[in-house]
């Protein structure tokens, strides 16, 4: 029987050179793609939206998102992605399958989207100016401010889009998007970006 | 034109899809051929107020009623309907 070797690499693997991109100078948009991160969907079933609230409450020490914005607990982040459902997103295999399956038993219906998606953070001056391109969604901070969370689409994909931690003064977005369309997803961000500036990295930190 | 949506809030009609009239109901299994002839296949075409159903497939992906005038592509309702977002419709 032939040896299989599968290799963990994310989406973006062959797509994302490390370092400056389009105009040169002062880079005015940072794009980050996170790696190697557990991320769990949690749908409530129906007639059971009380049942899973109380259930993640008593899991994670904070209710749920039941509307469209995150909840940060001490070791992972609730993320609104519909109506009676969120993602869970965390690292260190402290919030996997294995150890949320018996906490949402008969509320909730769970699916393992960890190597689903790719989680991209983007963060620079010019950051809300390069996502008006992709985003109808307003993002100024008045209306989408620190923990707001939008389901919607971009170039025609659908994301999850929610405002992280302000980093350095700055606002930070992030981007959840199907493993399948990351690379597509991706080229048109960089399109979108060239004309301010762009420095690109991975990391492991969430 | 744009739709509430009574989970996300204001969306760009590039993420809902139109299903059609919201009216017609299933009818009984033994209500005989023209009622289901009639429910599969008959259509109003309705210059006014009409309820559609539409889905926000780039979004939360609920269903949604949504009650628009043709005429004028005013809205002047949005729900969600029986399923789509289980504790609100309670269906």
């Amino acid at each position: 029987m032939a040896d299989f070797s599968w290799d963990v690499r994310s989406p973006l693997d062959r797509a994302l050179v490390a370092g400056p991109y389009g105009v040169q100078g002062d880079a005015g948009v940072a794009l980050t793609e996170i790696r190697n991160f557990d991320l769990i969907q949690v749908m409530a079933r129906r007639g059971k939206a009380g049942e899973t609230a109380k259930a993640a409450q008593a899991r994670f020490g904070a209710a749920a998102p039941e509307t469209p914005k995150t909840v940060a607990t001490a070791d992972a982040t609730l993320i609104w992605s519909g109506p009676d459902q969120f993602l869970v997103l965390s690292k260190g295999g402290k919030h996997t399958m294995a150890a949320l399956a018996p906490v949402f038993a008969g509320s909730a219906s769970l699916s393992d989207q960890s190597h689903a998606r790719a989680l991209i953070s983007i963060s620079g001056d010019k950051a809300r100016a390069m996502l008006a391109k992709l985003s109808s969604v307003d993002l100024h901070p008045d209306v989408f401010g620190v923990g707001a969370a939008a389901a919607t689409s971009m170039d025609h994909t659908s994301v999850t889009l929610w405002r992280g931690d302000d980093r350095n003064g700055q606002a930070v977005f992030n981007l959840l998007v199907f493993a399948t369309f990351a690379e597509s997803l991706w080229h048109t961000i960089l399109d979108s970006a060239a004309e301010y500036g762009a420095t690109i990295g991975h990391s492991e930190d969430l | 034109m744009r739709i509430i949506c009574p989970f996300c809030g204001e969306r760009e009609l590039g993420e809902f899809t139109y299903l059609g009239d919201a009216k017609p109901q299933r009818p009984a299994a033994d209500a005989g051929e023209d009622a289901v002839y009639d429910y599969v296949y008959l259509r109003d075409n309705i210059a006014g107020v009409m309820s559609e159903h539409w889905y926000h497939g780039g979004g939360c992906r609920a269903w949604l009623k949504v009650t628009r005038n043709t005429l004028t592509h005013e809205i002047s309702a949005v729900e969600p309907t029986a399923g789509a977002g289980a504790a609100k419709v309670g269906a």
